[in-house]
């Protein structure tokens, strides 16, 4: 069997700058053809749809994890140049995917916006500081208003800190906070745990790892989780213990692992601990390192790309070695948009605010039990068609949304 | 520095008429901000406004009403009237409400075409046959990998192979291109590339800029004008001597509320404050250039955080407003991202953590690479830099550059390895000779 990167390798041989699109595609189809095996040896039978596991409510049994990236341009992704940022999307799980080669955002190419559309199935043209909920009902009020599911059952784990509490639930009529998700911004914490040491005048512990931990434990003390942007289930000034065991469980992993620190890998072990302790049917997890392309640092960026390959994976490797989750859940990997073309006049890659194909084409990969079979789709298909496939995944009735369901999925 | 222009008196008598209260609600925040900032202008913006103030004064009523129509169809569309708009002042809420409108793309090709007939009805522009050159330099500490560092260029120029010995008291190549050594002989009369971008009558030291992550470039700009006893020639921006004006602007940035309208509150603060006390003298002195920086600081893209990215954007910004004949942009070093508390990015992560600073030589190299030649990038995007411009992308550490450059230029076809002398002497002949 030969390697993606082979192919690469020959695509670079054979393509042009200027025959971007056939190179993508050559690419895509190469990289599927490569892992006969892999595709051989595939059970699909697994992926059925007997699942349980369900809190007692309604729908399909099935469960969904949507994992969101920032911004990040196909350049360095799915391209010949960028395959190499992404070795897990690329070689793990690309073979045994749905993958929608062009997944577009056709509406507000900023954060809160963005998230919103996709996790509404209508394009919202809301504040961007998310000040204002989202103007129609998410998949979580309408998998809960629905199927009578629990908070527990609906959780959303964000990087992100252009994104507030008002992201799990719409203003809409009928619907709202009493049908909305869990809310937890991990990062917030350790910025929130960073900006208390520093009024304090304890910076020095922030060089010790021990002392880190017992100031983020000391910001989950503090019971301002208003303050944090979070909205956890009946959370009134203390947390729900379990919920305060879990964060604590996240937070002792990240801090004595001797691993990396970043944002995203908090967020990543808030999601695994969730998964592991709530085992909703519905999360979705948001990670956001790579934004710091807006403050111009590319090799950064990239580092964050790639440390975004790696925890999308982890989670995938988690769903499949959880019994609660493995042949009863699809995975949705996707980016909020891309960023800007390299010589744009808003500064190229440290923004995301150009009316290109570059700021506004995407891919989309669908794994687990929602997907039939491999395959590479070239049609366009929107961010806003996420939401009704999700949630006719979930065994929703149908939901108004300016998207339509894909009907490559099972659902 | 030449900022003494007076409006034309028909438009001086169309703006008393209330020209400005006649154009749409979008357009006028741009308008009236340009006419009060007017003294922050550099030359080449006040001939744009000029240009475009000359135009609209010279429509009656109903060409004036004609020629926007298109733009007040879809300020209607987008219902502008009911936003919280300021008519007065370019603001992040006024930029929010047009990015998420539906029609902004539309509106934006609107108004563009507005500045597009102005520029026609003014007709040719001289200045664009000037020649000019942009060196942006990577210093000699950045790793850099020969087979792969051009690549983002795309065949657009070629490489060219340098001698970097250094001679006299030269402290790198780049000071020695720019500022030349006693052993190596120099233009007639000592001068080089500096010299000849500032020359000539209608010349301001907007038309040479200096610009670093470190301040090498600075202190020798600075040196050879108190030999002379006369100011520097060029803007010289030094991220690392700015370093106070960082630290005061990040201060009150970070004290913004997840708000957009106090956003604007402490952008507006910002705007008002003396930032004098904070700027080194060559910065202090000049009131442009620390609005320049003032408003480069409020536009982000990193300026504030890392030295490489106020590089780039800095290098950018002056080439969109002031359209320089020299830019010089020396890159450098940024430190590794602190454990833990690197999520405060926006923080001085040397105040906030007490680990020592640990230089990221590869990572800077990567940020340097595409950050050189996004500034190449942003000089294509306007007619000045199209033609008559050489651009020379300096490796130091691979004693290579990259060349952009006419076929006219001296050492556009040079197969030999080139000494610094003989590339500083073809730069300096190249500003010197006028367009035919």
């Amino acid at each position: 069997m030969k390697s993606v990167a082979d192919f690469v390798s020959r695509i670079r041989a054979n393509g042009s700058e200027s025959s971007m699109n056939r190179s993508r595609r050559t690419f895509l189809q190469m990289a599927l053809q490569t892992a006969p095996g892999l595709l051989a040896s595939l059970n699909l039978s697994r992926f059925s749809f007997a699942g349980t596991g369900s809190h007692g409510a309604g729908g399909s049994g099935q469960r969904a994890v949507l994992v969101v990236f920032g911004g990040v341009r196909r350049a360095e992704t799915f391209s010949p140049e960028g395959v190499e940022n992404i070795p897990h999307l690329a070689h793990d799980l690309l073979p045994k995917s749905l993958f929608y080669a062009d997944a577009r955002n056709e509406g507000v190419t900023a954060h809160f916006n963005a998230i919103s559309s996709i996790l509404t199935g209508n394009w919202q043209r809301v504040d961007d500081w998310g000040k204002l909920a989202p103007t129609t009902p998410t998949l979580f009020e309408h998998f809960r208003k629905k199927l009578g599911a629990a908070q527990s059952d609906t959780w959303i784990v964000a990087s992100n800190k252009a994104l507030t509490s008002l992201i799990g639930a719409s203003s809409a009529t009928d619907y709202g906070p009493p049908y909305g998700a869990n809310v937890v911004f991990p990062k917030q914490l350790m910025v929130a745990a960073v900006a208390n040491a520093l009024r304090a005048g304890r910076t020095g512990n922030l060089a010790d790892r021990a002392k880190v931990e017992s100031e983020l434990e000391n910001m989950l003390e503090a019971g301002n989780y208003e303050g944090l942007g979070w909205t956890v289930s009946d959370m009134a000034d203390r947390l729900d213990p379990r919920v305060r065991d879990t964060i604590e469980q996240a937070i002792t992993s990240f801090v004595r692992s001797g691993g990396p620190t970043s944002g995203d890998e908090l967020t990543f072990l808030v999601s695994r601990e969730i998964l592991r302790r709530f085992s909703p049917r519905l999360l979705v997890v948001i990670f956001s390192d790579v934004e710091v392309a807006h403050f111009g640092s590319y090799a950064l960026h990239v580092a964050g790309i790639r440390t975004g390959d790696r925890l999308a994976h982890q989670l995938w490797q988690e769903i499949e070695s959880n019994p609660e989750y493995k042949g009863k859940t699809t995975m949705a990997i996707l980016p909020e948009f891309g960023r800007d073309p390299d010589g744009s006049a808003t500064n190229g890659f440290f923004n995301h605010r150009g009316d290109t194909d570059c700021t506004r084409s995407t891919w989309l990969m669908m794994l687990g039990a929602g997907v039939d079979r491999p395959q590479i789709v070239e049609r366009p298909v929107r961010h806003v068609d996420l939401c009704p496939t999700l949630a006719s995944m979930l065994g929703c009735p149908a939901m108004e949304s300016q998207g339509t369901r894909l009907t490559e999925l099972r659902g | 520095m030449k900022f003494d222009e007076k409006l034309p008196q028909g438009v001086q008598d169309a703006l008393n008429k209330g020209l400005l209260g006649r154009l749409p609600v979008t357009f006028q925040p741009f308008t009236r901000q340009h006419l009060r900032d007017w003294e922050f202008l550099f030359p080449r913006e006040r001939q744009s406004v000029l240009r475009l103030l000359v135009y609209l004064s010279g429509l009656n009523g109903n060409e004036l009403a004609a020629r926007f129509r298109e733009v007040v169809q879809l300020e209607e569309k987008m219902g502008v009237r009911q936003w919280q708009f300021s008519t007065d002042e370019q603001t992040i809420q006024n930029a929010s409400l047009l990015a998420r409108s539906g029609h902004y793309q539309e509106w934006r090709q609107a108004v563009q075409k507005i500045f597009d007939a102005a520029d026609e009805h003014a007709g040719k522009d001289q200045d664009k046959g000037r020649r000019r050159l942009i060196v942006l330099v990577l210093p000699q500490r950045l790793p850099l990998e020969r087979s792969q560092i051009w690549q983002r260029w795309q065949g657009v120029g070629r490489p060219i192979r340098l001698d970097l010995t250094l001679h006299g008291a030269a402290k790198s190549a780049a000071d020695a291109l720019i500022f030349g050594t006693p052993n190596v002989s120099d233009a007639p009369n000592g001068k080089g590339p500096l010299e000849m971008a500032a020359r000539g009558p209608e010349a301001s030291t907007a038309d040479a800029w200096l610009v670093e992550v470190g301040q090498d470039l600075a202190k020798s700009a600075l040196n050879q004008a108190a030999a002379g006893t006369s100011e520097p020639a060029a803007m010289l921006l030094s991220h690392e001597r700015l370093a106070e004006f960082r630290d005061q602007f990040s201060h009150e940035i970070n004290s913004i509320r997840k708000d957009l309208s106090d956003a604007d509150g402490v952008y507006s603060r910002l705007r008002k404050m003396d930032v004098a006390p904070w700027c080194p003298a060559e910065v202090a002195a000049r009131p442009v250039v620390r609005e320049f920086l003032r408003t480069l600081y409020l536009s982000g893209n990193g300026a504030l955080i890392f030295g490489n990215s106020f590089v780039e954007w800095c290098a950018s910004e002056a080439l969109r407003r002031a359209r320089p004949s020299l830019l010089v942009a020396q890159f450098g070093v940024r430190s590794k991202p602190k454990p833990f508390t690197s999520v405060a990015v926006f923080e001085n992560p040397d105040q906030i953590n007490p680990l020592p600073a640990v230089e990221d030589l590869p990572g800077s190299a990567m940020d340097a690479q595409i950050l050189a030649h996004y500034v190449w990038l942003a000089a294509s995007r306007y007619d000045e830099y199209r033609s008559n411009t050489v651009c020379l992308c300096l490796a130091e550490s691979l004693a290579e550059a990259y060349l952009v450059a006419p076929a006219e230029f001296a050492l556009w076809r040079q197969a030999e390895p080139v000494s610094l002398s003989q590339l500083r002497q073809s730069l300096t002949d190249w500003l010197a000779e006028e367009v035919g």
